[in-house]
């Protein structure tokens, strides 16, 4: 019996042979690590942009976005368990879609981009790769949704193929990394700063949970972090928290947090702060950090305006907006 | 004097012993039924339905993140 250790993300898991990882995916048949979702998404969609979320990149366009079943972590509030937290044989439906179907169904609908979602893309990192070579060669994007849980090397593998990421940090705080999803935060840090290092355009969220990270200490800690190690132009969005899965004992994150965690990133040096998961439009728009002019509006995941040049610049004072707006 | 309601008690009494053991009886064979439909039927449940690409709604609603 030989048992193989998978490399792919801080966890190594040692899985013996006939059995499956943490991810409860990537299995070891014969001593081979495979990954049984393989071409088998459970979940497949088409979105806007904006509800990824990625607002500095094709906004306004819909994106072919498909996820399968199995994360490597195991939040208490996943929005998405009943894909994330079961097998690959445990989900309701599954679609045969190897990655020439994938590329060819989002190119016939018209979709400029394709996102590797809703469950962690890093566990059916094989899927994405192939997928994701075929796509650029077809001339879409690929964006990579991801809790950015992931070891350096296959990081900057997969790079090579992403042209945008959104990258989930959950908490400036390993011991709530530790509680609420079972992983830890310096993996999930120099993930993000890998992003930067290979060129791949990075967007980060930070979902806000009552009592649990909403310290505005330590929301102040993350963004002046990211101010120096991902650069004062990294768009970060808080997202409000709504009771899920084992985590139902807290109430939705108030508005207000959300507006005074807001203030608080944009004080700490970062120049896209953004508010989503809220009805309305607060803080939900792009302005120009230099004049105030509103660049891009935004209702839910509706644009309401786009004031932006056609080579993505402020049109009163010219600054150049960072993005992929092309 | 007599008491009229002991005739009436003695037949809810009958009434209740009959009902109870239909009701066993027709228990029994939902039972027996319901176990033998479900040995057919199982496996297909457990089983995730895979579909073709083709088949699915790609702009069907849904509220999964991300």
């Amino acid at each position: 019996m030989t048992a193989v250790t998978c490399e792919l993300c801080p966890r190594a898991c040692v899985i013996p042979e006939g059995a499956a990882g943490d991810c409860r995916v990537r299995v070891n048949l014969g001593g081979k690590l495979r990954a049984t979702t393989y071409g088998r998404p459970s979940a497949v969609h088409i979105d806007p942009m904006e509800k990824k979320p990625l607002y500095h990149f094709h906004p306004g366009s819909r994106i072919f976005s498909l996820g399968t079943a199995g994360c490597n972590l195991h939040c208490l509030n996943c929005q998405n368990w009943q894909l994330s937290q079961r097998g690959g044989d445990e989900v309701e439906q599954t679609y045969r879609a190897e990655p020439a179907e994938v590329v060819a169904a989002a190119k016939g609908e018209g979709c400029r981009s394709i996102a590797y979602t809703y469950s962690d893309p890093v566990v059916f990192y094989e899927y994405v790769e192939d997928t994701a070579t075929l796509a650029r060669a077809a001339g879409l994007t690929n964006v990579f949704v991801t809790a950015a849980y992931i070891n350096r090397e296959p990081l900057r593998r997969i790079c090579r193929v992403l042209d945008a990421a959104h990258g989930d940090l959950k908490g400036f705080d390993d011991g709530f990394y530790r509680r609420v999803s079972g992983a830890t935060l310096k993996p999930v840090l120099d993930a993000l700063v890998t992003f930067r290092e290979e060129g791949v355009w990075l967007e980060v969220i930070n979902l806000v949970i009552p009592t649990l990270n909403d310290d505005l200490a330590m929301i102040r800690r993350m963004a002046r972090w990211m101010v120096a190690e991902l650069g004062a132009d990294t768009p970060l969005h808080f997202s409000r928290f709504s009771p899920q899965y084992r985590m139902r004992n807290l109430p939705p994150t108030p508005v207000e947090t959300l507006v005074r965690a807001r203030a608080e990133a944009l004080d700490a040096g970062l120049r896209y702060v953004y508010i989503g998961n809220v009805r309305g439009d607060t803080g939900s728009s792009t302005v120009c950090p230099r004049d105030g002019t509103l660049l891009i509006g935004r209702s839910g995941f509706t644009i309401t305006a786009n004031h932006l040049t056609a080579d993505g610049r402020c049109p009163t004072c010219n600054d150049k907006i960072p993005g992929v707006w092309q | 004097m007599s008491d009229g309601r002991e005739p009436q008690a003695g037949a809810v009494v009958a009434r209740r012993r009959f009902l109870g053991l239909l009701g066993a009886l027709l228990g029994g064979l939902g039972v027996t039924l319901g176990t033998t439909s479900g040995a057919t039927r199982q496996p297909e449940a457990d089983v995730p339905r895979e579909r073709p690409l083709k088949e699915a709604d790609f702009y069907r609603p849904h509220d999964l993140a991300g």
